[in-house]
């Protein structure tokens, strides 16, 4: 313990480098530090300090929720344990709404995806107007989804809906879209489509832009075909950046809750009910917050476990580039 | 891919057309549709030539308290921008100078975690402070939840501009002898003006389409149109017409800004996970 404390200080720093050191650093050195990044944390402590309150608390408290009753009569916050999972897994409804969420989610991903890709190579061509044309295809995705589910119901009225007359013109017979329960979930998937692809196809856009030039040319060269390029050369390519959309689409997809709460409510005989749905329903039409809160937190395991799936293939196929 | 001949370009125009006529053909649809009278909106087969009438916008208005309707909207749309750029320019200015980037990922996790999870504490916590019945503390309330969606947004969309600030102007505050505080506020704010102008711009219009906290956290006094509309087809009545109008002017925003903030709207919906 005779060392020099300013000298043993030192060789800690060099030796591990950050916290160790600061807990020996004589006190106004520990003051001169905190008075260096004093704007630093000032700058961002409101930020942290609203994402506590507005973010990790709501989080917290549906957890605190999902094992408790409440009620909101008067006897409350009762501790039940797992008995809402119990209930949960037991619960047809939510087997049902599951189904539907996974449903509507991998029939409206799989052709976004494609379509998107497909989007991607058409906006690349330079061609005169196509900034413009971005620019216009993009209403869809940032038109408030409320006035676009209002538009489809328009679309989708079997009497005098558009979709109908398409069909009739071309020789079919019209479709109930959102009255079938077997139809609905599709119909719904259209929307989706509709209202993302172009959103799908400007991120894969992106990717596409910033491809090195180097392995094209050297396809060219070897007197690849187009449709050789595409599969050998684009795809594999781009695939880190599809992945990014897809976890973006995915994460969106599997909260869906607007467009379905404004055309159907769950409908018909809970077709539609997905698990946002059936949430919203238990918490403020049965008012059971603390079942809609576990049911919230089981879609919140969906999309953690579907995210991490998506990012494990990231990260090898980014290797692999 | 780059054989661009007279008859490949010409190919590329008949697919634009095709896929212009999809995606944007249901919006002029309904854009058409509000300014048609009900007997031509329910006319077989439809018509796309008709004599328009503002009738179906005067009707919202004069039946209505559609003016403040369309305020409420502005209020809280507004007012959850405008703190979020309050808080998030600061936070974004920190993350892109000292390199917190841990804290910018945070902002796409958020992402993950559906609505409905965020509104019932939320719910509840208003009924406990008595947010569903006075009416300033419920736009407080609605202003404040709506940063959920902003605040994320801003600070992910300012990072990029702050980081485009080159290190030699800022340095040159410093040696001068202003504070950071001074250099943030003095320097690099008004130099990301255009990064703000496009966070504002995007974060407006992600708050006035949000419908979900509104519907269930907001009052007589204070619901903005989403949620007016959706009650609309919630009374069963076929006035097309009108339901079109009010849907029409939920869209505005969006309509009239792609235009002018087109080349961040990418950015903004990705998060910046894209980079």
């Amino acid at each position: 313990m005779h060392t020099n404390p300013t000298r043993r200080s030192q060789t800690a720093k060099e030796e591990t480098g950050g916290e160790d050191t600061v807990s020996r650093r004589p006190y106004h050195q520990i003051v001169a530090r905190l008075k260096k990044n004093m704007p630093r944390y000032l700058m961002l402590g409101p930020a942290l300090l609203l994402a506590a309150l507005l973010i990790v608390f709501p989080v917290a408290y549906a957890v605190y929720l999902s094992v408790s009753d409440w009620s909101p009569t008067g006897v409350k916050d009762t501790f039940v344990g797992l008995s809402n999972f119990e209930r949960l897994l037991q619960d047809g409804l939510f087997w049902n709404a599951l189904r539907v969420t996974l449903t509507l989610y991998f029939v409206s991903l799989i052709v976004e995806t494609v379509l998107g890709t497909y989007l991607a190579f058409l906006l690349n061509r330079e061609v005169p107007g196509n900034k413009i044309f971005r620019a216009l295809i993009l209403i869809p995705s940032i038109t408030a989804p409320v006035a676009i589910s209002m538009m489809w119901l328009l679309l989708y009225d079997p009497t005098l809906g558009m979709a109908n007359y398409l069909l009739r013109l071309a020789g079919f017979t019209g479709l109930e879209w959102l009255g079938d329960p077997g139809l609905v979930v599709y119909s719904l998937a259209i929307v989706d489509i509709w209202e993302w692809t172009p959103f799908m196809g400007l991120i894969i856009l992106a990717g596409l832009k910033d491809l090195p030039a180097d392995p094209l040319e050297a396809a060219d060269i070897d007197g690849a075909t187009p449709l050789q390029k595409l599969w050998h050369v684009y795809l594999p390519l781009l695939r880190p950046i599809i992945l990014v959309a897809i976890l973006l689409r995915s994460v969106d997809l599997l909260r869906f809750f607007d467009t379905i709460y404004v055309m159907t409510q769950g409908g018909p005989v809970n077709a539609s009910t997905t698990l946002n749905i059936f949430a919203y329903r238990q918490g403020f039409q049965y008012f059971d917050l603390s079942y809609a809160s576990t049911a919230m937190l089981a879609l919140l395991v969906v999309v953690a476990i579907i995210a991490s799936c998506i990012m494990i293939l990231r990260r090898r196929f980014s290797y692999e580039v | 891919m780059k054989s661009s001949g007279k008859y490949a370009i010409g190919l590329v125009y008949v697919q634009y057309t095709l896929i212009g006529v999809i995606f944007l053909g249901p919006v002029l649809w309904m854009v058409s549709a509000s300014f048609k009278q009900n007997i031509d909106i329910t006319a077989y087969p439809p018509v796309l030539v008709f004599s328009p009438t503002l009738d179906n916008y005067l009707n919202l208005f004069q039946q209505f308290p559609f003016g403040k309707y369309v305020l409420n909207s502005l209020i809280i749309a507004s007012g959850s921008t405008l703190l979020a750029l309050l808080v998030g320019s600061p936070a974004a200015y920190a993350i892109a100078k000292y390199k917190f980037y841990k804290l910018g990922f945070a902002a796409l996790v958020v992402r993950m975690a559906p609505g409905v999870l965020f509104v019932i504490p939320f719910y509840i916590v208003a009924v406990n402070i008595g947010a569903l019945t006075s009416s300033l503390l419920n736009y407080s309330a609605l202003v404040l939840v709506h940063m959920v969606i902003t605040l994320p947004l801003v600070v992910w969309l300012l990072i990029p501009f702050f980081e485009g600030i080159p290190e030699d102007i800022e340095d040159a505050g410093l040696v001068d002898g202003c504070s950071p505080w001074q250099v943030f506020r003095k320097i690099s704010l008004p130099l990301a003006l255009p990064g703000l102008a496009v966070a504002s711009i995007i974060s407006f219009i992600f708050s006035w389409n949000y419908f979900l906290f509104a519907l269930t956290l907001s009052t007589d006094r204070t619901r903005p149109l989403p949620v007016i509309a959706f009650n609309f087809i919630g009374q069963g009545s076929a006035d097309w017409g009108g339901l079109m109008a009010a849907a029409t002017i939920i869209s505005l925003p969006a309509l009239v800004l792609t235009f002018f903030a087109q080349r961040w709207l990418v950015s903004g919906l990705t998060a910046g996970a894209v980079k």
